[in-house]
């Protein structure tokens, strides 16, 4: 059997705490705290300190969700998360143009057929 | 990943508001915490966590999902908390290791751990700052280590993504950091 070493025990620690070792480490450093009141007093305090940290959890604060939005809206220019218009969402500018566009050509189209050159005739 | 966590990231690719809400609900806590922890600040972490999402949304096409969404949403988090420990540290007069009033507090008042508490939730209120007040006195690399371990209990393979360190180096430097934790704790509670 080897001779205790703490240093070389307490090494080991962490990966004990986090499953990592083979099973045969496993086994020679469970009897390394059997035979080490030092070393088994010092895995618990720190298998008590890394619990402890497990329940360190703090939530946003209630009103993070619309801070992110209203950062977005600003850096954005109102093109997202804006308010929205009436029940239709934000105003769909790309189809207004769109729409606009179309209406124009429509228009031009049937005035270019009622008079090709422009001019009334006179009656 | 999951097939409503694909669903998800279209949606977010596609700018749509209501799925990026989604995800700030859903890790909005987790990216707090942990920059708060790292910071030490509320008022800099908010700040901070905002930012955090605001880069999610503008830079979501860099998203190859080659890892876990939330792996690359905290890697975000860590490097835009440690960029802003560089900054404060330039800024004279901010201290970038500040830590909130409650854990200032309970450096003043180290024997308590060992007392008879009157109530448990206090203790527990006690031993929360005295954890939070040992942290901020890790390194950077350590805390960041401490935090995305045993306070996120994310796995190794996440650690290395996020911090981009081998795992033999993680685990070394995270058992380092550990005995400097608890020995932090021993000298405050003594």
């Amino acid at each position: 059997m080897r001779a205790h070493d703490c240093d070389r025990t307490q090494a080991e620690f962490s990966a004990l705490l986090d499953n990592e070792l083979s099973d045969d480490d496993r086994r020679v450093v469970m009897a390394d705290l059997a035979a080490c009141p030092l070393c088994a007093a010092a895995l618990e305090e720190l298998r008590v300190a890394v619990a402890s940290l497990g329940k360190l959890k703090q939530g946003a604060p209630p009103t993070f969700l619309s801070d992110v939005q209203n950062q977005i809206r600003v850096r954005s220019k109102g093109r997202f998360f804006s308010k929205r218009w009436l029940l239709f969402g934000r105003i769909p500018f790309e189809w207004v143009s769109l729409v606009m566009i179309l209406a124009m050509l429509a228009y031009y189209i049937v005035m270019m057929q009622s008079s090709p050159t422009g001019v009334t005739p006179v009656p | 990943m999951s097939l409503s966590e694909r669903v998800l990231l279209v949606r977010l690719r596609e700018r749509d508001e209501e799925a990026f809400s989604h995800i700030v609900k859903l890790y909005g806590d987790r990216v707090f915490n942990l920059v708060h922890r790292f910071i030490g600040n509320r008022s800099e972490a908010e700040d901070i966590a905002q930012e955090v999402f605001v880069t999610v949304f503008k830079s979501i096409e860099t998203f190859r999902g080659e890892s876990k969404f939330s792996t690359w949403l905290l890697r975000i988090a860590a490097n835009h908390a440690k960029n802003r420990i560089k900054y404060l540290a330039r800024r004279p007069g901010v201290g970038a290791q500040e830590v909130d009033d409650e854990a200032t507090a309970a450096q003043t008042r180290p024997l308590q751990a060992h007392m008879p508490a009157p109530d448990a939730l206090m203790e527990a209120a006690e031993l929360g700052s005295l954890l939070e007040l040992a942290i901020s006195r890790l390194d950077e690399d350590q805390r960041m280590l401490i935090l995305l371990r045993d306070v996120e209990e994310l796995a190794y393979e996440e650690i290395c993504e996020i911090t981009g360190l081998p795992q033999g180096t993680v685990k070394s430097r995270l058992h380092r950091a550990r005995l400097t934790l608890k020995a932090l704790l021993e000298s405050h509670t003594r």
